[in-house]
């Protein structure tokens, strides 16, 4: 280490730990705080301005899904699905149809297969401009912010014209898709991916340039590589860490098998990293999405939809644009399913995005703890947990219901 | 007398003042729009011009929520004393002539005084309302004030040693022939960039990064107190703006010899106004082009890069003058 960077950090140490806070060095981040777009609490405890621990609680945005869809028929069921998450809407109504499908012989028509594709990659671009936006947003850069949430809606326009809405799509359906794509999407999908891949390619020249975000985010959030195989984290923040790991090459769903994405990895596992690592991916996405409009074959979008889905259990999963989302479905040959379970993304990486923050300072929360992109409302679970006696249990609606009736009955 | 009072208060003092402060945030709300392609403010006024009032009047009226474990007394009158700073600041700006109205022989050494008690007000403040964002923020803001304040003082000096006095009066008459931005561009240079850290805008807004610390020392305050706020932070912008006009700018003063007094004031007035709101805009587009940098970031800027570099401008004047 030169002179100077020892100066440096002398400099770093001297000017962090200058700060005293309140004696325990708790800073609360959340529940409701503006870097976060959703309820979710951090307890922070700093050293200065050091991070030593940050313990997530999650639950905040519960809303009891999973129950919900044991009361709703399968058709009802993949409209609530979408309500999961309001970004990657269309890949949690396509994981559950998917699960559904592969319980029963149903052929899903080639066309529909490729309308999949095109509807799942439009929001992976979506998504992941929304998340390079935010990154601005928890930077303060806000020019930057507001400059690719106005080229986002460029994709969400596409999305309206072929679904016939922005955010709950409602058009992923067991056995295809509800509608064909209008006449004529090929010219309006062209000039709007030739934009976008210039205005890509313009990003990547101010992300690889400008002075401030690249002090801001260059070798912050490292996690090595071995501690972050032990926390499971799915997604681009796997792939950042090395690991070519994607369920569209790994396990082929929509038309993956015949238009091949090129995965991308990077070793770097920094911030800097994620952000060249999805705006590749966002160009990826850009000539998947031109050639499956070339090339896309005639025929029917959807066949007859059963009514009652034989009996069996089923797991499905997809790669969401933050990760595997995976399902769990179980049919006892009803009309209903009987059980869903749901592990989204977040959940998966809400430990290695802690473990990141560890050694770095208070200013790198933001960055680093949203650097999953993450959906805190597809997450949270009702978990309860017994702290005086060190036993934790999950409980459903009825459970709950009963346990509040013989409650009230004993305490009244 | 009176004519003093009126001078003081209204014109070109205090009244004055906030009105201008009132421009600079919607010239800054209508920039930051514009660069990132948004419309911003519309409705109130022609093209939104009202807005600021507006926003003003609206606080005003707003329910006063005291925290509990607060120190009242400051919590409530601190906030008029915080906007009392710069508005005597502003006093001292020569406007319609080589004096200002509270003009006196070494007023630049109070300018700096008051630079630094506008910094300790908001801290107490921060301490008075209590809360966690705000101890963080106060931290902050009194680490990033003891990095910025050498380069603003060296910043300052360079000007004063071209004009040989201590006096804002002295500095604009010893620029009727050349501005000193021609023989001081470094010191220049790093009065914008401090300018940015007292106003705590990007890159320098660690004190208060709305993404990290909620509103830093300002979340606890509603109402009253944070209109007084508010309008003290846009107060201080003007005043920033005005005194590098001052310093390095030539101020008011004109090229042409007017002999017609009315004549003159109008235009001293004119092109003091068209000075100030240029370096403004500067600062508008300097700001929002750049992201925040952390707390260690700031501070080694600072102290590595511009304090050498005010001292290097000063040495080059010894030098050469």
């Amino acid at each position: 280490m030169s002179d100077k960077d020892q100066a440096e950090e002398k400099l770093a140490k001297i000017s962090t730990g200058l700060i005293q806070y309140s004696p325990e060095g708790l800073v609360p981040f959340g529940p409701v705080h503006p870097a976060l777009k959703e309820p979710e609490y951090f307890k922070i405890i700093l050293e200065g301005e050091k991070i030593v621990q940050v313990i997530p609680r999650i639950g905040y945005a519960h809303r009891g899904i999973e129950r919900a869809l044991q009361d709703r028929n399968w058709i009802q069921a993949i409209y609530l699905v979408e309500r999961i998450c309001g970004i990657c809407s269309f890949s949690h109504s396509l994981a559950f149809v998917q699960t559904v499908e592969s319980l029963t012989e149903l052929e899903i028509p080639r066309r529909a297969r490729y309308i999949r594709l095109i509807i799942a990659e439009l929001e992976r671009i979506h998504s992941h401009l929304l998340w390079l936006g935010l990154v601005g947003y928890w930077t303060g850069f806000d020019t930057l912010f507001m400059w690719i949430w106005r080229d986002r809606e460029r994709v969400l326009d596409l999305i309206e014209l072929i679904t016939g809405n922005r955010v709950h799509k409602s058009y992923a359906t067991i056995t295809g898709v509800r509608r064909d794509l209008p006449e004529n999407i090929e010219r309006h999908i062209q000039p709007a991916m030739k934009y976008l891949s210039d205005r890509v390619k313009f990003y990547k020249e101010i992300i690889n340039s400008e002075a401030t975000i690249l002090i801001r985010t260059k070798g912050i959030g490292w996690v090595s590589p071995d501690v972050a195989v032990r926390l499971c984290p799915v997604g681009p923040l796997l792939r950042c860490m090395g690991f070519k790991r994607d369920v569209r090459t790994d396990d082929p769903y929509a038309a993956y098998d015949e238009i091949v994405p090129d995965v991308k990895t990077s070793t770097d596992s920094d911030v800097h990293s994620l952000l060249n690592l999805r705006l590749d991916e966002i160009e990826d996405s850009i000539r998947m999405v031109l050639e499956a409009i070339t090339s896309i074959p005639t025929g029917q979008v959807k066949s007859s939809i059963p009514r009652a889905i034989p009996r069996g259990d089923a797991m499905g999963h997809v790669e969401a644009p933050r990760g595997e989302l995976f399902y769990f479905v179980r049919s006892e040959g009803g009309n209903k399913p009987v059980r869903v379970k749901i592990r989204t993304p977040t959940l998966a990486n809400i430990l290695t995005a802690t473990e990141m923050l560890k050694g770095h300072t208070l200013a790198d929360v933001p960055v680093v703890l949203t650097g999953m992109d993450p959906c805190f409302g597809c997450m949270d679970r009702l978990t309860i947990i017994d702290i005086g006696e060190g036993k934790r249990w999950q409980i459903n609606g009825e459970e709950l219901r009963r346990y509040g009736i013989e409650w009230y009955n004993k305490n009244r | 007398m009176i004519n003093w009072i009126f001078q003081l208060l209204v014109f070109p003092g205090l009244t004055f003042f906030v009105w201008i402060a009132f421009a600079f945030e919607w010239l800054e709300r209508k920039t930051a729009a514009k660069i990132q392609s948004r419309v911003g403010p519309l409705t109130a006024g022609p093209k939104g011009f009202l807005q600021p009032v507006a926003d003003y009047f609206k606080l005003i009226f707003k329910e006063e929520i005291i925290p509990r474990n607060s120190d009242k007394f400051v919590f409530l009158f601190g906030p008029p004393l915080y906007f009392s700073v710069p508005a005597i600041g502003a006093a001292f700006i020569p406007i319609l002539g080589e004096k200002g109205v509270l003009s006196h022989s070494y007023d630049l050494l109070f300018i700096l005084f008051i630079m630094a008690f506008s910094v300790l007000m908001a801290s107490m403040l921060g301490y008075a309302a209590g809360g966690r964002y705000s101890t963080i923020s106060i931290g902050r803001l009194v680490l990033q004030y003891t990095s910025y304040e050498v380069p603003l003082i060296l910043s300052i000096l360079a000007p004063a040693l071209l004009a040989r006095g201590l006096s804002l009066s002295k500095i604009v008459s010893s620029q009727i022939s050349h501005w000193h931005v021609f023989y001081a561009p470094i010191s220049f240079a790093v009065f914008l960039i401090v300018s940015l850290a007292e106003l705590e805008k990007p890159p320098f807004d660690i004190p208060s990064a709305k993404t990290e610390i909620v509103a830093g020392w300002m979340t606890e305050f509603s109402g009253r107190p944070l209109a007084y706020i508010k309008l003290t932070k846009n107060l201080n912008y003007v005043f920033l703006s005005s005194l590098a006009t001052t310093l390095f700018l030539g101020g008011p003063l004109l090229p042409i010899d007017v002999q017609d007094e009315f004549l003159k004031t109008i235009l001293f007035l004119l092109v003091f106004l068209i000075k100030t709101f240029s370096v403004g805009f500067l600062i508008f587009i300097i700001k929002s082009a750049l992201a925040r940098i952390k707390i260690e970031q700031a501070t080694s800027l600072l102290w590595v890069i511009t304090t050498p570099l005010s001292f290097l401008q000063l040495l080059l004047i010894v030098l050469f003058r």
